[in-house]
């Protein structure tokens, strides 16, 4: 199995509203419009409370907006049911967040084959992949430990790991070094910057570091719920 | 930090779970206890019914209100499928063995040879056969009604009044009515008969058996102010092979002999069975809805830790659905894991039960002992049991899993 390749990204007029109608709502997106090409590494900034973590959301359909549309590869996603969704993210999409969110009762190994359990990938397959990808992390020697026994750089190199454990098209890092010291933040990094080259997957990396906003060839920037800018590198 | 607290939350989901097990094999410990005993004594007692060796049984009410008790015997007799009729009068005497203070004896008053013959397979055993009194069917010393026969004044002893009172075979005793030695007749010990093991039943241990004619004469109840009284307490029908195993027939038989005595309680020991049967099955009932409520209890528990722990690992399922797991699998989890708090619970219950039970046996109060020692387990009750806990136990998880569906995966992860 070769992982899926990476789809064409659009967002067309899409809002999100949390509460929406009620007195607290929430404008968290107001109609942003998108196209971001398979395998392109584009970095987003912005304030806190800006929309960052509900566009990764949306883009990686964990959430639906309110209005809109997003598609992969030119087709909507909006009408898919929470099963397909499910199915897309597991196969489609590598999440990396901020808190790591590894489950703290299974093992880094455990952790890293849970994705490729989930679709069947049979046992010594499996493994023999989940080694791999921790020795590609460099935490081979960690395979059995529980998330907390590692360092948050350790437990940062395990989410990748497993992000990557499907071989997803599209790699969605929300703040991935926001918790680590900056010799762990660089080094995390790194591997996510090498890992996408060498697997040419589209990247999204939510930072509010410029130095790290820099890696990027595209960069957007966002403010109150609206996409203010957005460069490309030559 | 982290690491304690982890541990912690961890320990916690554990101790819920060991109390949720806890709960259910309280709830299932005690319907095995109540089935397996109150279906034991009933049984226990069904079956003393149903060996009884007689199936119809005369009664009157008052002290020995059945008179004419020889001549109701012989019309009894005359019927068609009857094979036996043994009329009994019990009464308690005053016997002088070796010593000239009295020892209290419940004396039985038998027609010896029919007497025999209405005693089921168990009881039968314990007595010599035939048995060694002098007039088989108690007609000499009767004499027509007229008690003016030769008495023979033979007697036959239980063996524990034998061995308290160190009278054997060929001794003599005399036996009078209560607080009256002046009225005592001298008898011939025979031989013994044993006591059958105290099962739920009053037996008289110190008890004698002698000719019904010699114990009417004994206590008076011969012949009173009217005449001939030949008085008994109850008078117990055999019939006849093919008429034991026939409900119908039993019950034909039993409406001829209410007919002839319509004055007389005559009923069969087929109708109290049934009526027994029929009263074990409301008690069983019973029991089933007491323990329906403790099983609902524990399960109500049961739902209640599957919901926390819903709660508690908000976070845990939000991950799982943001990476893409199937919900089924989310589902099928909670549902695994409730079925095996509910397994462990259910099997810790039946295990619970069985040594409850084994324990009542052993350390607890006579009446208590020698009824836990009939309880009967019955393996297809008690799976049954255990199958019905395990299938409620998906009910009870039905609240977590629809709780862990709904769990918003970005509200999870903020
Ligand atoms: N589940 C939610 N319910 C209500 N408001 C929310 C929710 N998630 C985010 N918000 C609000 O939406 C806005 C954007 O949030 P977010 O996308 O997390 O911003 P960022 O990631 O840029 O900090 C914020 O005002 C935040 O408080
Ligand atoms: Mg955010």
């Amino acid at each position: 199995m070769s992982g899926s390749r990476s789809p064409h990204l659009e967002l067309r007029q899409v809002e999100r509203f949390y509460h929406a109608g009620r007195p607290e709502e929430v404008r968290a997106l107001r109609g942003i419009d998108l196209d971001i090409p398979p395998g392109e590494f584009v970095s987003v900034e912005g304030p806190s409370g800006c929309g960052k973590t509900t566009l990764l959301n949306v883009v990686g359909l964990l959430d639906s907006p309110t209005a809109g549309e997003v598609r992969w590869d030119g087709r909507p996603v909006g009408q898919r049911t929470d099963r397909e969704r499910a199915r897309m993210r597991l196969q489609g999409v590598g999440f990396i967040f901020q808190r790591f969110y590894l489950l703290p009762t299974l093992t880094a190994r455990e952790n890293v084959e849970l994705p490729m359990r989930a679709l069947s990938v049979p046992r010594a397959e499996r493994s023999r992949r989940a080694a791999e990808l921790l020795d590609e992390v460099g935490l081979s020697s960690r395979a059995d430990a529980f998330p907390h026994q590692l360092s948050g750089g350790e437990e940062q190199r395990v989410a990748v790991a497993r992000a990557l454990a499907n071989r997803p098209g599209i790699l969605l890092a929300d703040e991935p070094t926001g918790e680590l010291d900056s010799a762990n933040a660089e080094a995390a990094l790194d591997l996510i910057e090498r890992v996408r080259r060498d697997r040419d997957a589209t990247l999204i990396l939510v930072t509010h570091n410029p130095d790290v906003a820099r890696r990027a060839r595209r960069h957007l920037a966002m403010r109150d719920g609206r996409i203010s800018a957005d460069q490309r590198e030559a | 930090m982290k690491r304690s607290r982890r541990g912690a939350a961890l320990r916690h989901v554990r101790l819920q779970q060991v109390l949720a097990i806890a709960a259910i094999a309280t709830a299932v410990a005690l319907p095995v206890v109540l089935l397996s005993v109150g279906g034991g004594v009933s049984a226990h007692e069904l079956s003393n019914l149903q060996n009884a060796g007689y199936q119809i049984v005369l009664s009157a009410a008052g002290d020995h209100g059945i008179l004419a008790a020889h001549n109701l015997t012989h019309r009894l007799l005359a019927l068609a499928s009857v094979a036996a009729v043994s009329p009994v009068l019990s009464v308690s005497l005053d016997a002088y063995g070796n010593s000239s203070t009295p020892t209290p004896v419940l004396a039985e008053g038998v027609i010896p040879g029919e007497f025999l013959a209405t005693l089921g397979p168990a009881e039968a055993g314990l007595f010599p056969s035939p048995l060694p009194l002098g007039d088989p069917s108690d007609s000499i010393h009767f004499e027509n009604g007229s008690y003016t026969g030769p008495a023979i004044d033979d007697v036959l002893v239980s063996s524990p009044f034998a061995q308290a009172n160190r009278v054997a075979a060929g001794a003599s005793l005399v036996l009078s009515p209560a607080a009256n030695r002046s009225l005592g007749v001298r008898f011939n010990v025979t031989g013994t008969f044993g006591v059958p093991p105290t099962a739920l039943g009053p037996t008289g241990a110190f008890a004698v058996l002698v000719p019904l004619s010699d114990l009417q004469v004994l206590s008076g109840l011969a012949t009173g102010s009217h005449g001939v009284t030949d008085a008994a307490d109850s008078v117990e029908v055999a019939v006849s092979g093919s008429v034991t195993t026939n409900p119908t027939a039993l019950e034909s038989i039993r409406n001829e002999i209410q007919s002839l005595y319509p004055f007389y309680g005559v009923t069969s020991l087929e109708q109290e069975a049934q009526q027994l049967q029929s009263a074990s099955s409301v008690l069983t009932g019973f029991y089933l809805a007491l323990s329906s409520v403790g099983l609902a209890v524990g399960l109500l528990f049961l739902a209640l830790v599957q919901v926390r722990r819903v709660e508690s690992d908000r976070r845990s399922i939000g991950i799982r659905r943001a990476l893409g797991l199937p919900a089924t699998w989310i589902a099928g989890g909670l549902m695994a894991d409730g079925l095996v708090v509910a397994g462990a619970g259910a099997l810790a219950g039946v295990v619970g039960g069985y040594l409850l039970v084994e324990g009542l046996a052993k350390w607890s109060s006579a009446a208590v002992q020698e009824a836990a020692r009939l309880a009967v387990f019955v393996p297809v009750t008690l799976s049954l049991l255990v199958l019905a806990v395990l299938a409620l136990s998906v009910l009870a998880s039905v609240a977590a899993v629809r709780a862990a569906l709904r769990v918003e995966i970005t509200e999870a992860l903020r």
